[in-house]
């Protein structure tokens, strides 16, 4: 009798489990129309995001497709050659609507791709950090603490600083910031879950230690960083915003949200609102939608709130 | 009685008003001065306060062209040797007399400044004698024949031999005689030394906050309008509009082009602006084969090649930059410096775009289908440079370049420029000394320390016939024959394309309806261009 063998039937209940479980979250979620609502949107900004080479009338990364004669115009007016632009242009003649939904696009890669790996990293990390205990444990935890007490905001800026500028470099430091927290969340949902008697059942069976670590463990620990995971991937959003306002995030011909913003913020004053205002309202919803969405989560998987 | 009395405080507020606007002038600046020392730090924020306090021997007018001030007259006795007769009756404002000795105190002091971020040494540098045969007369001698003496001189102010504890100076290159010990930096900023001929006088200079004049009702240039004059450092853009237009400052500097047209359209406040004597231009590495960012030439620079130097600068519409974005507040250029200054081609005009030509011009340079560059550009030195770099590559890559723009804040653009980290850069240059050796020296010479020449020239621009003309300019005394060859040697450069000059930047101002402003090309803010509206 291999333990192979053993596990079979286990995971197919366990799929049949899970599937009643995820019903379950389903309608415990769909209690809140709001949480629906923002579920929908950052649906719907997903879609456009991944759309938007077809939607949009205009790829405002391609520099031949944008003229400064047609630039700062106000929305719903026309270019030279006839063309609407229905959010009004930019600076160096982008259309807004199009630069929106680019720069939606990126924002949302940027946070999403970001939060993916330092999903993964944070998670391996604290998992370990979590079975093995002792030495190794502290050390780890360590490392997560004296990460966290930096401001984010400020190992990514001197990480850019070093790095210098790039959507790439942009996830690195990202990850850099985020990591800690699936960590340190992880490690103490894990260490409860290490207590519980299948981990004792699967140690006597002397399963291999990764075995147990990654297939045991790891699932029955990790519900708690979805929550996390949601919240954090606003985060993101908010935190690369906020860097390529301030003008090291992304190439300055490829505007993310945050720097579409930058470049319309010197014009708020003089009556060109649209330059900054859109893409500003397209970060807020993108933000409060997910967050929305993430804080139902987290009631939905806290025990203590079930009514 | 209520309505009685609001009518009394509100005649009252407006007397008050009234005196406080006749006699105080109260300006925003742009930037503030590190120090009010005026050997110190030789920058735009420090000298143009400091002409209040010290004058020169000569002074730039407007335009940068050479005036008297502290001298009457000056002129070149032999090839190396100057005289400058100076204007008698002058007094220092601590009631001592002007005289040559305190010119001699001056030249003796300016090496001698401690820390001094950015000396004033070079205008002194070619001065290797001077001598007062009577007290309003100076001989200076040179080395070599310096044409460029009384340009260098009005860069320079004179402070008090006497405020400052000395006798009668000796010159010496190395070591004058009874200079005494000079005054420390501190003493100008703490205003103990501020002792000058200026027409205003230093009250307080508190650093973060405001610099404090008052007049000096002995100046010999005639009383000044303002009695009391305040100077406010308000270095971000927004606030400093904000403060004009709620009254807090009645004129600010450096007005950002995007809020210009809401000011002119206020009918309480007005704007002028004038040409600079900055230009902004591209840039070429000539010196790496293959030049950082530079792909698709086979192995190839191909700024080497004239003709791809000449499509670039034929791709470029200048008027559309200049409309577009400079919101008409600059001038696009046809060489490098602006042509109301001296030594300039009065007749070059900016070239006009020309799409087909480039792309003609890049085919027969064997470019037909471009080549990727990457555009290097500083984000917050000069009006919009991103959005002017952002422009460059739109129109650069209709003609079939592929550019990509690397856009970063100043201090880390100018040392990656200075370490060819770019093919091709987009930078400005501010001739402060009024006349075209200030970009020819500096951007356009073959690179050579000991001469000072190509100082700013680090993508190696060299070209015989420029550096031949422009040595030759340097040796000639007669000002007509040396504006004559600068002109040359700068038309030899810009048909070699060994620049692309964009356009000159203006500068603006904006104050109350009731002054009048005369706008400078060195950017300089005085409150003695300031007058009350006729």
């Amino acid at each position: 009798m291999t333990a192979i063998e053993h596990d079979a039937p286990v995971a197919h209940a366990a799929a049949a489990a899970e599937q009643g479980r995820l019903a379950q979250a389903w309608s415990a979620f769909a209690e809140s129309r709001v949480a629906v609502g923002a579920l929908g949107v950052a649906a719907l900004l997903i879609l456009v995001a991944a759309l938007a080479p077809w939607i949009t009338p205009q790829n405002p990364y391609d520099l031949t497709q944008l003229s400064i004669m047609d630039n700062m115009l106000a929305p719903g007016s026309r270019g030279f050659d006839g063309r609407l632009y229905l959010l009004g242009t930019d600076d160096q003649g982008r259309d807004m609507l199009s630069a929106i939904v680019y720069g939606l696009r990126l924002s949302l890669v940027v946070g999403i791709v970001a939060t993916a790996i330092a999903l993964a990293i944070g998670a391996a990390v604290g998992i370990v950090a979590a079975y093995f205990g002792g030495r190794l444990d502290s050390l780890l935890m360590r490392l997560v603490d004296i990460q966290l007490s930096f401001p984010a905001i400020l190992i990514a800026l001197i990480l850019l600083a070093i790095l210098g500028k790039g959507v790439d470099k942009v996830v690195i430091a990202l990850v850099s910031v985020q990591w800690a927290y699936y960590a340190r969340t992880i490690r103490s949902s894990a260490l409860v879950e290490r207590r519980r008697e299948y981990i004792e059942a699967a140690q006597g069976l002397a399963l291999p230690r990764w075995r147990i670590i990654f297939r045991h463990l790891l699932p029955n620990a990790f519900p708690p960083l979805i929550v996390v995971a949601t919240v954090q991937v606003a985060h993101a959003i908010a935190l690369e915003a906020t860097l390529s306002f301030l003008g090291i995030g992304v190439p300055i011909t490829e505007p993310s949200l945050g720097l579409l913003i930058a470049n319309g913020y010197g014009y708020m004053l003089s009556g060109r609102y649209w330059i900054a205002f859109y893409p500003g309202i397209a970060l807020l919803v993108a933000i409060v939608a997910i967050n929305l969405v993430g804080d139902q989560l987290r009631d939905v998987m806290n025990p203590r709130l079930k009514r | 009685m209520r309505g009685a009395r609001s009518v009394a405080v509100a005649a009252l507020a407006a007397l008050w008003a009234a005196a406080a606007g006749a006699q105080e002038l109260r300006i925003g600046l742009s930037a503030e001065p590190s120090s009010m020392d005026p050997h110190f730090h030789n920058l735009t924020p420090n000298n143009s306060l400091l002409k209040h306090i010290y004058d020169r021997l000569i002074e730039q007018d407007e335009n940068q062209r050479l005036k008297p001030a502290l001298a009457l007259s000056w002129k070149a006795v032999d090839d190396a040797t100057w005289e400058f007769k100076l204007r008698p009756g002058v007094k220092f404002t601590d009631g001592s007399d002007f005289t040559a000795n305190d010119v001699i105190y001056t030249f003796c002091r300016v090496p001698k400044v401690e820390n001094s971020p950015s000396s004033f040494v070079i205008n002194v540098r070619a001065v290797i004698g001077v001598s007062a045969p009577d007290p309003h007369t100076l001989i200076l001698k040179t080395a070599q024949p310096h044409p460029l003496l009384p340009t260098e001189l009005s860069n320079v102010a004179i402070l008090s031999a006497k405020a400052n504890g000395a006798g009668q100076v000796v010159f010496d290159r190395k070591e004058c005689q009874n200079a005494g010990s000079f005054p420390k930096t501190e003493a100008f900023n703490s205003g103990q030394a501020a002792i000058g001929t200026g027409p205003y006088k230093l009250v307080r200079f508190t650093k973060g906050d405001r610099i404090i004049f008052e007049r000096n009702d002995a100046y010999w240039g005639g009383k000044q309008p303002w009695e009391r004059v305040v100077f406010r450092p308000i270095t971000s853009a927004g606030p400093r509009v904000a403060a004009l237009l709620s009254g807090d400052v009645d004129l600010i500097e450096n007005v950002p082009i995007q809020d210009l047209p809401r000011i002119k359209s206020n009918p309480a406040f007005k704007v002028v602006q004038g040409l600079s004597n900055r230009i902004v231009y591209l840039h070429f590495d000539y010196i790496d084969d293959q030049p950082p960012g530079v792909e698709g030439t086979n192995g190839k620079n191909p700024f080497r090649d004239k003709r791809v130097r000449e499509a670039i600068s034929k791709a470029i519409d200048r008027e559309a930059i200049v409309s577009r974005i400079m919101g008409g507040v600059a001038m696009a250029a046809g060489e490098m410096l602006p042509p109301t200054m001296f030594g300039a081609n009065k007749d070059a005009t900016a070239p006009k775009v020309d799409i087909e030509g480039a792309k003609k011009l890049l085919a027969e340079a064997g470019y037909a289908n471009g080549f990727s560059l990457v555009l290097g550009t500083p984000n917050d030195r000069y009006v919009n440079d991103a959005m002017i770099a952002q422009a460059v590559a739109q129109m650069l890559t209709r003609v079939g370049l592929k550019v990509s723009v690397d856009a970063m804040t100043s201090s880390q653009f100018f040392a990656r420029r200075n370490k060819r980290d770019f093919g091709l850069w987009l930078a400005g240059w501010g001739a402060d000394s009024g006349d075209m050796s200030s970009p020819l020296k500096a951007l356009l010479a073959t690179p050579n320390r000991d001469k000072g020449m190509g100082t700013t020239n680090p993508g190696g621009y060299s070209n015989p016939k420029v550096d031949a003309l422009l040595e030759q300019a340097l040796a000639t005394v007669d000002d007509e024959k040396r504006a004559a060859l600068f002109a040359q040697a700068s038309k030899a450069a810009m048909e070699d394309y060994g620049a692309v000059p964009l356009h000159f930047e203006m500068t603006t101002w904006a104050f109350k309806k009731d002054l009048t402003y005369t706008p400078r090309t060195d950017q300089n803010t005085l409150a003695m261009a300031v007058k009350p509206a006729p």
